[in-house]
């Protein structure tokens, strides 16, 4: 099959199905199909088991599938990788512990095939980018956890990949860092680079993702677009919080429950008729607060692709 | 071998200093101290034929175990340890990078052993330290393909290397003079037998049987080649 003309990462009914010596067998991930493409950054969320590390082992090349194919470039991953590299921040950082963590920077800055010249500046660049000045000196083995993840991006940085992979990225980082995560994703955005992000956080790839390919025992079960249409269909409902004039708010959303304390909540169907309905409670002489959605669309669409139970 | 791999060569250098090399020269010394010490402490003058024979008894026992210590987990390590996830994403080949740390592990693995013969030579005897160097390196050349083959293959590959190793020496032993089947299975086991005789040659003649030295390097190539196989078609994680 050849690949399509924008599409970097091809998934063409992959197959990966693990077997013990004892003859059982496992399959983690099944008739997987889908198209990654240029510029792309594409989310992937599911819950515990449902196959998202496989699929990342199958795009490295760690792994071989047992039927389907799977491509980067037109190319089998491992042969990608060995050629081009990929920049992958794995979910658990697996870092020799007596290693510095300047020094792995710079063996994984060799290995990367950064030019002499240019690595210095480049580890230092990282450091400072992901605040692990503090900590170059000391052994892997003596970060804290938020710092480890820290220095396992900052190595799937080093280079500047036409792929990237990152798996569980704000996995143990605070609230700050998550933040700043962010901005590093959208610092990577470009026209020619693909992103894979595969993480639990569905707020965070509501936010950094273009698409979320939703998995569940192994199969694609819901691409999900991000970005708001005014006429999709959103299927959820938003939580308003009045000031005052709480009182009228069942005479203009008769399907609204009250939560108490000022706190409604309202099924909407579109963002067309959130605007239209809000547009009518200021008109009523409703004060405002604040008005969120109750789930995300894509938490929506999670719960309704991998059931309740998995959520 | 392509530029980057080659520049890390330094960096798997340095691992195995501190991994493995100052294990190699602890034990070396605990063990040829035990050697050394008993002789010693009997005030027997020593001559260039005792040193030779005291160099026999132990360097058998140091080489072989440090052989062992040294090659095992040459690359079931970075699977068991999960350190594969990073250096494998780097556009390196998995095969060669493993290639060149078996090299490596064999320069790391001579130099110890120069040190530790360097030490006898100034402080016991002073005996060339040449022929027993070439020894060394016979024994790790002709065992380190089949420890890079069982590396390859499994995660846990010591207990299995050990087997083999203890194992093929122990039928060597015991079916050295059996026919039929037992003589067709003692030929695919690796050739340990070869090495025991070895060392004395090389002290007393100064040189080696041609033919046993291809047939253990042959044997010890065609593994290390079925290793490197292994890690090109099988997935790594």
């Amino acid at each position: 099959m050849s690949p399509h003309p924008s599409s970097v990462i091809e998934f063409n009914s992959a197959t990966k199905v693990y077997r013990s010596l004892l003859g059982r067998s496992v399959t983690a991930v099944e008739e997987f199909s889908l198209r990654v493409g240029e510029g792309e950054v594409l989310g992937i969320a599911g819950p515990n088991g449902a196959g998202k590390s496989t699929l990342i082992s199958l795009l490295l090349g760690y792994l071989r599938p047992t039927g389907g194919s799977v491509t980067i470039d037109g190319r089998e991953p491992r042969a990608y990788v060995e050629n081009n590299g990929i920049g992958y921040l794995s979910e658990l950082i697996t870092i020799n512990p007596n290693w510095t963590a300047e020094s792995a920077l710079s063996r994984f800055g060799v290995l990367a095939a950064i030019p002499p010249a240019e690595r210095r500046t480049r580890v230092e660049a990282v450091i400072e980018q992901l605040g692990l000045e503090e900590h170059r000196a000391k052994k892997v083995k003596a970060l804290s956890k938020g710092n480890l993840q820290r220095l396992g991006l900052a190595q799937s940085l080093l280079r500047d990949e036409k792929v990237m992979i990152l798996d569980e990225p704000t996995h143990g980082l605070d609230p700050v860092w998550t933040q700043k995560f962010r901005g590093i994703v959208e610092g990577l955005r470009r026209p020619g680079r693909t992103i894979l992000i595969a993480s639990h956080n569905l707020d965070e790839l509501q936010r950094v993702a273009d698409r979320v390919a939703i998995i569940d025992k192994g199969r694609l079960q819901r691409l999900v677009q991000t970005g708001y249409d005014q006429t999709a269909e959103t299927a959820g409902s938003y939580r308003i919080a009045v000031v005052s004039g709480g009182e009228k708010m069942k005479e203009i959303f008769p399907a609204a429950v009250d939560h108490g304390g000022g706190e409604f909540e309202i099924p909407i169907t579109n963002v067309a008729d959130l605007n239209a309905a809000i547009a009518k409670a200021i008109a009523a002489g409703v004060m405002l607060a604040s008005f969120v959605p109750a789930r995300s669309v894509l938490e929506q669409q999670f719960r309704e692709a991998v059931g309740e139970n998995n959520s | 071998m392509s530029d980057n791999l080659r520049r890390y060569a330094l960096w798997q250098m340095r691992d195995f200093g501190r991994d493995r090399g100052i294990a190699l020269l602890i034990i070396g010394l605990a063990l040829g101290f035990t050697f050394v010490s008993p002789v010693r402490m009997m005030q027997v003058q020593m001559t260039e034929a005792s040193a030779k024979q005291l160099i026999m008894i132990s360097l058998q026992q140091i080489v072989f175990i440090s052989v062992f210590i040294g090659l095992n987990g040459i690359v079931s390590n970075d699977r068991k340890m999960g350190y594969y996830r990073f250096l494998f994403s780097k556009p390196v080949s998995i095969p060669a990078y493993y290639a060149q740390q078996f090299v490596i592990y064999f320069v790391g693995f001579m130099a110890v052993m120069a040190l530790l013969l360097g030490l006898f030579a100034f402080f016991v005897y002073p005996l060339s330290p040449l022929g027993p160097l070439a020894y060394c390196a016979i024994v790790f050349l002709s065992l380190g393909g089949i420890a890079f083959f069982i590396s390859s293959l499994f995660r846990f590959d010591w207990p299995i290397l050990a087997a083999v190793f203890l194992g093929s020496a122990l039928l060597h032993t015991i079916w050295q003079f059996s026919d039929g089947w037992r003589k067709i299975v003692l030929a695919v086991l690796p050739p340990l037998n070869k090495l025991t005789s070895l060392l004395g040659t090389i002290l007393d003649k100064g040189s080696v049987e041609t033919n046993d030295l291809l047939w253990l390097f042959g044997y010890s190539l065609l593994f290390f080649l079925a290793g490197l196989f292994v890690l090109r078609r099988r997935p790594v994680a």
